[in-house]
């Protein structure tokens, strides 16, 4: 065999082989909008922190019998979390840290640091499961604008979607559901909160008696 | 594969003086299995509607479709939904079906899986929450109707086995299998906080492909038919007083 068919066959083995890795890899980008959350909003002025992991959170796995899964979550996170926080709170504020400077100090109540600790999916493989299905977690810690913890929480959301013939649609229609669940347990169990209820009301406290002061005045 | 079926063909190419005897037997014993599992080909069906109150739906009040999703196990299909929005709103007297979408975005995040009320006495503190009532009469539905339930597979058998050569190509074979549409309709009333009533529906269907020389597929489609039920009774619901109106001729 000479050298220019060996080199010719190299090249069609190295172009077969990315074909078939090509193949065996599938690519979700969580692409959504969110609908705002019909809640009424509470009466405090909130800073959020949007980590840089947050904004580029990616999930890869290898899922055996099938192939590497990669799951870019970054975009959905926001855009599931900024209109969340805009309804929940009378004001938002993003923050880079804590503590706060002395301007956000100033006009902030409190800061939230939302973090998405736990990704899980399954892809079936039978012909008898029909669901895609997803599960996710979010830290969730409320902080006194100087860094002091008031309240850390976790926040979990389960979706499934029908599996149809793109598993990666099915994927990203499981992910969505899952994220909404996340929004709407946000929205609704964050004052059910013992801690947060009290310091919900020590806010209002401050705020009363930061009135009187200057009526009195 | 068959049983009957995979013994004749063992035997036939085990000796090969067998073979035209066995494709004499073979032949009828499989027209006679078809023609009997044919006979049990079809849709039967259960329909168990029960009205509980006397509401109508009036001019410019809307219905809203949505699947019962906190199952682990099931839910109601999406496309079955929209089968039956999509058909309740057809016609010169259809009725006006909001969007599922549309309704569970604007109500969010109250009609999540985890969120959406269980039962009217949920719903009524749930329009007790502000700016709630407001967001569903800006929506104009009415009648919210739950779908739970879902189509499985509850059962196949037989085998097809093809095959091709120089003189040409056939196959042969009987393959079955049954298909169970169960679901449930529940009609709530928004003005009147009440459960209007419940459809039971049960549809199931057994399909049959025998297969000589060529396949030839008998599908039986229960989801279809349990959509085309279900559509017929919600309409007699929500027209007739009783819940036992005309309603839409399906044909």
């Amino acid at each position: 065999m000479n050298r220019t068919l060996k080199s010719s066959m190299l090249t069609l083995t190295a172009v077969a082989g990315c074909g078939l890795l090509a193949g065996c890899s599938s690519s979700v980008v969580v692409l959504t909008d969110f609908p705002t959350p019909l809640i009424e909003p509470l009466p405090v002025r909130m800073g959020v922190i949007y980590d840089a992991e947050l904004y580029d959170f990616v999930h890869a796995e290898q899922i055996p019998q099938q192939s590497i899964w990669t799951i870019q979550l970054g975009d959905a996170n926001i855009a599931m979390l900024e209109p969340l926080f805009d309804a929940m709170f009378a004001e938002t504020h993003e923050v880079d840290d804590l503590p706060v400077g002395p301007v956000d100090l100033a006009r902030l109540d409190g800061v939230i640091h939302p973090v998405l600790q736990r990704f899980e999916f399954d892809v079936p493989i039978g012909q008898r499961d029909e669901f895609v299905e997803v599960w996710m977690q979010y830290g969730l810690s409320l902080y006194e604008p100087e860094g002091d913890l008031v309240v850390e929480w976790t926040v979990s959301g389960y979706g499934k979607a029908e599996l149809e013939r793109n598993q990666e649609q099915a994927v990203e229609r499981a992910a969505v559901v899952a994220m909404r669940e996340v929004g709407a347990a946000i929205s609704t169990q964050f004052v059910e909160q013992a801690e947060v209820a009290y310091w919900l009301e020590e806010r209002q406290n401050e705020s009363a008696l930061a009135v009187d002061s200057r009526v009195s005045n | 594969m068959n049983p009957h079926w995979q013994s004749i063909h063992e035997s036939a190419t085990s000796d090969p003086r067998l073979e035209s005897r066995s494709i004499r037997f073979a032949g009828p014993a499989l027209v006679l299995l078809t023609a009997s599992l044919l006979a049990g080909c079809g849709v039967t069906s259960l329909m168990e509607p029960y009205k509980q109150t006397d509401a109508v739906i009036g001019s410019g009040e809307q219905v809203v479709v949505l699947a019962r999703k906190h199952h682990s196990s099931h839910e109601a299909e999406g496309d079955f939904v929209e089968c039956i929005s999509d058909a309740l709103a057809r016609g010169d007297n259809g009725i006006e079906v909001h969007s599922s979408t549309q309704f569970e975005d604007m109500m969010y995040p109250w009609f999540e899986p985890s969120t959406a009320p269980l039962d009217t006495a949920e719903l009524g503190e749930l329009l007790d929450k502000p700016g709630v009532l407001e967001r569903v009469e800006a929506t104009g539905v009415r009648f919210l109707i739950w779908l739970d339930g879902s189509t499985d597979r509850v059962s196949s058998g037989g085998g097809i086995t093809c095959a091709a050569g120089v003189g040409g190509a056939g196959c042969m074979g009987l393959a079955w299998w049954e298909d169970d549409a169960t679901y449930d309709a529940t009609v709530w009333d928004i003005h009147e906080l009440a459960n209007a009533g419940t459809i039971h529906a049960d549809f199931s269907g057994r399909s049959v492909m025998p297969a000589i020389i060529i396949p030839l597929p008998f599908i039986a489609r229960p989801q279809a038919r349990a959509c085309r039920g279900l559509t017929e009774q919600i309409e007699q619901f929500l027209t007739s007083p009783s819940g036992d109106g005309e309603g839409i001729n399906l044909g």
